[in-house]
């Protein structure tokens, strides 16, 4: 009525009735705004959790960034309307449409997700039902963008098989391009929809899901999977960008207007990581590690400084204390920095008294408190993990710091591993206890005051491309116990204790392990109103096990089975480098308790270096 | 020290980024222009800024300050350039001036703002919208509840009436009218035009469909007259 057009409508009308209307304006310091007259790719970014999460998330920034540098290319980022945005949304007909037009992204030529964590499916479902794009990849066409996904958990692509037309699988920088080279012939061509997808195929790293069939058993485990016609390959490798020397790294990021998780510069200083924990699924899907060369960051860095303004920069990787020379590039930027007050962040430093020394000289503004992951209880159970901390180097660090004037500690640990017994769980409180009187031990003048030892135990959850992949996760009754138990345990007024809602964890277990049967259950949940499932205002179970109910599909097939080691996985065909062989073998070595040694010492033959492109371990 | 006051807009691509929003994109910009800006000392330093007077979220300005200090001089027209170069679409530098060693802050100092008010309410003519506001304003008293931040926004009855210092329509056409009004903004009272178009709305029972409120100026009071707040310290660059 009294507006020029709908992007007017959506920014005086919609927003000015939303609680944070700043997660939807879209001109960010740093975002890319083009002229649609003037591209011929339009690209929706997908991150489908609230903004504060999704802009905090590296390969997004990566992404766009890389994107929107192709001249054609015009890429924008779209996250999951709060359910307040969303309502208003669906009252007024406005569809969902990318942040910087405020076009609706229903008419762009690719709407790609990144699959962070299972948790975010149903947002999936329910963002392309909000952009009125049909939610099976068979009921779209020529008219329709292509839908694409890639991120860590696209490594078992199953349970979204019928909603995204192909997934990218490992890397994405130089397989996206390549993507985009493909559909630019295909779209002058004026091809058909399967044409493309065919051609995309030819792409190492992609995967379409419908030309792979599945055969089942009888008892419903996975007897075939093959691709259904001689040009596409029978098992697609993940890509790794072979030498990160040179390889893209955007010189700005989007500066946000409200507060984010994550608000500061990450500056990625290596991918991959060798110490081999058990449990870890990025420990091993990002394999090879490879560095970036302390030149080369420090170059980056002060580009990003300088187009972002930004105060903090935080060194990404899996593990920071692995970086082979930390110090040298610390002192590098230390001395560059320090007198415009820029400070450093170190999230996934293992804290040990070297890295503490670190951390007091560096870090800007001190954290109150230190976090540390012991992971389990005892020495049984850490050596079943490979996780390589022993309680003396648990308390020497945790001492350290107490001896200079800390006094919260966080430890974190994981309930539900596989051989797991309420040892293990007495294990915990035990440990906890021994932290406790450490602090005591410090003299009353030296120790920082109100001392507070917070314990998190989340609940195992066994991933694909793990040596537990074939583990059954305990069932929730257990789980409570285990939590019923520790919480008794260790009851102490210094110590607090968290721990995660088992029955989220229950169905992440089972999406994670899942095969293409859960894609129906995934609508049906959706239809039944799920969504936001990572966030416990949202998460609702009672309609999650309706709809395993009305599709006849059963839990614990997935989450609480234990598997044959020879059973054909839902993700076999999928190659992530790690050969099954190897995850084999360390399956067998976690039963009897064996370590396997980090293997930037000498090899330990996981496979990763096999993989073509990124033969690069020494 | 250099003190230093920039006076600046707030435009529709920013109007719903709070005022702690906006403290970070100034860090932020400050950083990017390499402008000398001040950190105060102790634990935790910050960048010495500090803002005027608040403005609501959705609400467009015209005139909103910020008081920077600076560890050593620039030109003000230099600060204004550099900083209308690294600031997002809708904030824009109109003018500064350097101040004297101890001036008053921005906050404290304000008592004024003006507003433009734009609302919409279809079939009602000029004169008969004008009489409403005059009879809106002669009124003894104008009772509103309150939410009193400081007190867990427990509702308070209050009189806005002595807040007001002056409200007129400006102008009609097809449905919008536009209400300028002057209210009290400061540490000695302080109203907010939403909160008064809410009392409007309660007094007439109007359908307002949709209000866009605009701050015009912002005024300091100087020798019993009401002055901009550039003029209040130094000289205007
Ligand atoms: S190939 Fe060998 S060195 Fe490379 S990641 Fe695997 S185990 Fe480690």
């Amino acid at each position: 009525m009294k507006y020029d057009n709908i992007k007017e409508y959506i920014y005086e009308e919609l927003l000015s009735k939303v609680e944070k209307p700043g997660r939807y304006i879209g001109t960010e310091w740093n975002s890319v705004h083009k002229n649609p007259e003037e591209v011929d790719i339009r690209f929706a970014f997908c991150f489908p959790d609230v903004y504060e999460v999704g802009m905090s998330h590296l390969g997004m920034k990566i992404l766009y960034h890389l994107l929107n540098n192709q001249k054609d290319i015009f890429c924008e980022r779209v996250f999951a309307p709060w359910p307040d945005m969303e309502e208003e949304m669906r009252k007024s007909g406005i569809k969902l449409f990318g942040l910087e037009s405020r076009d609706f992204i229903d008419s762009f030529d690719f709407v790609g997700f990144t699959l962070q964590y299972e948790m975010s499916y149903t947002n999936i479902v329910n963002m392309l039902d909000l952009a009125g794009i049909p939610l099976r990849s068979g009921e779209r066409n020529e008219g329709h963008p292509f839908i694409v996904a890639g991120g860590p958990c696209a490594f078992n692509p199953e349970p979204l098989y019928d909603i995204i037309d192909f997934f990218m699988l490992g890397e994405g920088e130089e397989q996206l391009l390549e993507v985009m080279e493909h559909y630019r012939r295909w779209k002058s061509s004026r091809g058909t929809r399967d044409e493309f997808l065919k051609t995309a195929a030819s792409v190492r790293g992609v995967y379409v899901p419908k030309y792979y069939s599945v055969e089942y058993n009888k008892d419903l485990t996975i007897k075939e999977i093959k691709a259904i016609c001689e040009d596409i390959p029978a098992k697609i490798r993940k890509r790794v960008i072979k030498n990160l020397k040179g390889s893209y790294f955007p010189d700005k990021i989007v500066v946000p207007f409200i507060d984010i998780v994550h608000d500061r510069i990450m500056l990625e200083i290596f991918r991959g990581c060798t110490r081999g924990c058990r449990f870890c699924q990025a420990g091993m899907i990002y394999r090879p590690v490879r560095e970036r060369e302390i030149e080369e960051l420090v170059e980056i860095a002060d580009k990003l400084i300088e187009s972002s303004g930004y105060e903090e920069i935080s060194l990404s990787s899996l593990s920071t204390g692995d970086f082979s020379n930390l110090n040298e590039l610390v002192k590098r930027l230390v001395s560059k920095y320090q007198s415009s007050r820029i400070g450093l962040s170190f999230p996934s430093l293992r804290i040990d008294s070297f890295s503490l020394k670190l951390i007091r000289e560096v870090q800007k503004v001190r954290k109150s408190g230190l976090t540390f992951a012991p992971e389990a209880g005892t020495q049984r159970m850490r050596n079943v993990i490979n996780k390589g901390v022993d309680e003396e180097d648990l308390i020497n660090s945790v001492g350290a710091a107490f001896d200079t004037g800390y006094s919260k500690v966080k430890l974190y640990f994981m309930i539900g591993l596989p051989t797991e017994t309420m040892e293990d769980i007495q294990g915990i409180a035990g440990l906890a206890f021994k932290v406790v009187d450490r602090y005591y031990q410090v003299p009353k003048e030296k120790r920082g005051k109100g001392l507070n030892v917070t314990v998190s135990a989340s609940s195992f959850v066994p991933k694909p491309f793990t040596p537990f992949q074939w583990e059954p996760q305990d069932s929730i009754d257990t789980l409570m116990d285990k939590q019923r138990y520790l919480q008794k345990a260790i009851k102490k007024k210094q110590i607090t204790f968290n721990w995660h809602d088992p029955y989220v964890s229950y169905m992440e277990a089972v999406f994670a392990r899942g095969d293409r049967k859960l894609c129906d259950v995934l609508i049906k949940a959706w239809e039944l109103g799920c969504k936001f499932d990572g966030w416990d205002q949202y998460f609702n179970f009672n309609a999650w096990m309706q709809a395993f109910k009305e599709t006849g599909v059963d839990l614990d097939f997935y989450a609480a089975r234990r598997r044959e080691l020879d059973e054909i996985l839902p993700w076999d065909h999928i190659d992530v480098g790690v050969t099954k062989k190897y995850l084999r073998s360390e399956y067998k070595k976690s039963l009897k308790g064996e370590l396997t040694r980090d293997c930037r010492a000498a090899c330990t033959g996981c496979g990763i270096n096999l993989l073509q492109e990124g033969g690069v371990c020494k | 020290m250099i003190g230093i006051r920039l006076k600046f807009t707030k435009g529709s691509e920013v109007k719903y980024i709070s005022h702690l929003d906006l403290m970070r994109v100034f860090q932020r910009a400050l950083r990017r222009a390499s402008i000398p800006i001040s950190y105060s000392s102790g634990f935790n330093p910050h960048q010495e800024i500090s803002f005027a007077a608040p403005l609501s979220l959705g609400v467009t300005s015209n005139a909103e300050y910020v008081d920077l200090k600076l560890t050593e001089p620039m030109d003000v027209r230099e600060i204004r350039r550099r900083l209308n170069n690294s600031l997002p679409e809708g904030i824009r530098i109109l003018a500064g001036i350097e101040m004297g060693g101890n001036h008053k802050s921005a906050m404290s100092v304000v008592s004024h703002s003006r507003y433009s008010i734009e609302i919409y309410i279809e079939n009602l003519s000029y004169c008969e919208l004008k009489s409403k506001i005059e009879a809106f304003t002669a009124q003894k008293d104008i009772r509103i509840m309150k939410k009193q931040p400081k007190k867990g926004f427990e509702l308070k009855e209050t009189d806005i009436k002595p807040l007001i210092v002056s409200m007129k329509l400006a102008g009609s056409k097809e449905g919008k009218h536009t209400i300028d009004c002057l209210l009290l903004s400061g540490s000695r009272g302080n109203l907010k035009p939403e909160l008064l178009m809410e009392a409007f709305k309660e007094f007439t029972g109007y359908d307002i469909q949709k209000i866009k409120i605009n701050r015009e100026q912002v005024y300091a009071e100087k020798n019993g007259k009401l002055v901009d707040l550039l003029e209040y310290e130094g000289f205007q660059a």
